[in-house]
């Protein structure tokens, strides 16, 4: 551990100088509604793993974290829009986005069928989004080198 | 076989950290994001016990919430990361436990 | 091989959706027949106590659900045993059989899994 690479600290922001080598496959689990700072945080790990070569195999958003695949939010002009910016990581990257049907249902996060199935007066989920159950969680997670959860209130 | 352990929560209004902390394994390592850097409050009580954790175990902190909190005086042992850094962090531990 | 994952259930029983939300994965998880752990710590520890009275709260019984895990195939269960000690619960009254574990042995739990989440 900590053999293949170091960080030093350069004007209090450390520098990252020996990449530590093969491409990983990650799971990315998010707990946490749009305005909480783990959504944010998530999509910039997201970002990241991106752009340094890794793969996202899934997006499975759980819990409070459905409302982070809501097309309703609607964030103040001044205000970051969270789960706006993930809907477009998700469509931009082409990413396997999945909404917890279980969760969705529990805190109002529907898509059309659910809406019809349960006569509900709207859907919600935003279009990047699959609702599914957690089976797809922990297939993902067989599969995957790493899965990374953010969240909790 | 090691853990990265991961804490987003203020030290000093919730348990997580108290918690987290007895289960910090000597190749473990603790990343500190969101209001979980107030623990590296200079002279706090959290800043004392991360000090007193084992020299093995690796303290990280998410460098722009350190940055926003105009937290100082930061313990040589932190160090900080960028989201870059924070991805390969995830890498080099086996295991990421999120303290939710 | 299968990976392991491992769930910490930090909640009491009726703090909201995430007791039953951490059991939820394991079940879903129990369905694929995959290796899996449920470790009970801090207030989660509190879903252990014997006696409870769900209906009180209008709630589903959660205690019923986590002993049925063993015919789930789930018997990998643990407690924490400073965070059964910090809330005065007898470690020999609980409502499911437990490992119970000090520090040493959660450390050391932990990293036997491929995969922690802690809710």
């Amino acid at each position: 551990m900590g053999a293949d690479g170091f960080f030093i600290r350069v004007a209090g922001v450390s520098c990252r100088l020996f990449r530590n080598g093969a491409p990983m496959k990650f799971v990315i689990a998010l707990f946490a509604p749009p305005h909480s700072p783990a959504a944010r945080r998530a999509l910039r790990f997201a970002e990241a793993a991106l752009a340094g070569g890794h793969e996202i195999s899934r997006l499975f958003f759980y819990q409070d974290g459905v409302h982070s695949a809501s097309a309703n939010v609607v964030a103040a002009q001044d205000e970051l829009d969270v789960a706006a910016q993930w809907n477009r990581f998700v469509t931009a990257n082409q990413l396997d986005g999945v909404v917890c049907i279980a969760a969705g249902l529990r805190r109002g996060v529907l898509d059309a069928g659910e809406a019809q199935r349960y006569q509900r007066p709207a859907a919600n989920l935003a279009a990047g989004w699959e609702l599914s159950g957690l089976g797809q969680l922990h297939e993902a997670a067989q599969q995957a080198d790493r899965l990374v959860c953010f969240g909790g209130q | 076989m090691a853990t990265l352990h991961m804490l987003s929560h203020s030290p000093f209004s919730d348990s997580r950290f108290s918690s987290c902390l007895p289960l910090l394994g000597d190749t473990d390592a603790l990343l500190l994001s969101g209001d979980a850097t107030y623990a590296l409050t200079a002279g706090s009580k959290p800043a004392t016990a991360l000090e007193r954790l084992s020299e093995q175990v690796a303290v990280f902190a998410l460098a722009e919430d350190v940055q926003a909190r105009a937290i100082t005086a930061l313990p040589p042992r932190v160090q900080l990361l960028d989201y870059a850094g924070f991805v390969e962090l995830t890498c080099r531990y086996e295991r990421v436990n999120s303290w939710l | 091989m299968a990976r392991s994952m491992l769930i910490i259930s930090r909640q009491a029983p009726w703090a909201g959706p995430s007791a039953r939300e951490a059991l939820d994965i394991v079940l879903a998880g129990g369905a694929f027949e995959l290796p899996l752990g449920l470790l009970f710590l801090d207030d989660g520890v509190f879903q252990l106590a014997a006696s409870q009275q769900a209906a009180s709260l209008e709630q589903k019984d959660l205690t019923a659900n986590l002993q049925a895990l063993p015919l789930f195939g789930i018997d990998n269960l643990f407690a924490a045993r400073r965070s059964l000690a910090e809330r005065n619960l007898d470690e020999a009254a609980l409502a499911l059989p437990v490992e119970i574990l000090d520090d040493s042995g959660l450390s050391n739990l932990i990293n036997r899994y491929d995969h922690v989440i802690t809710i």
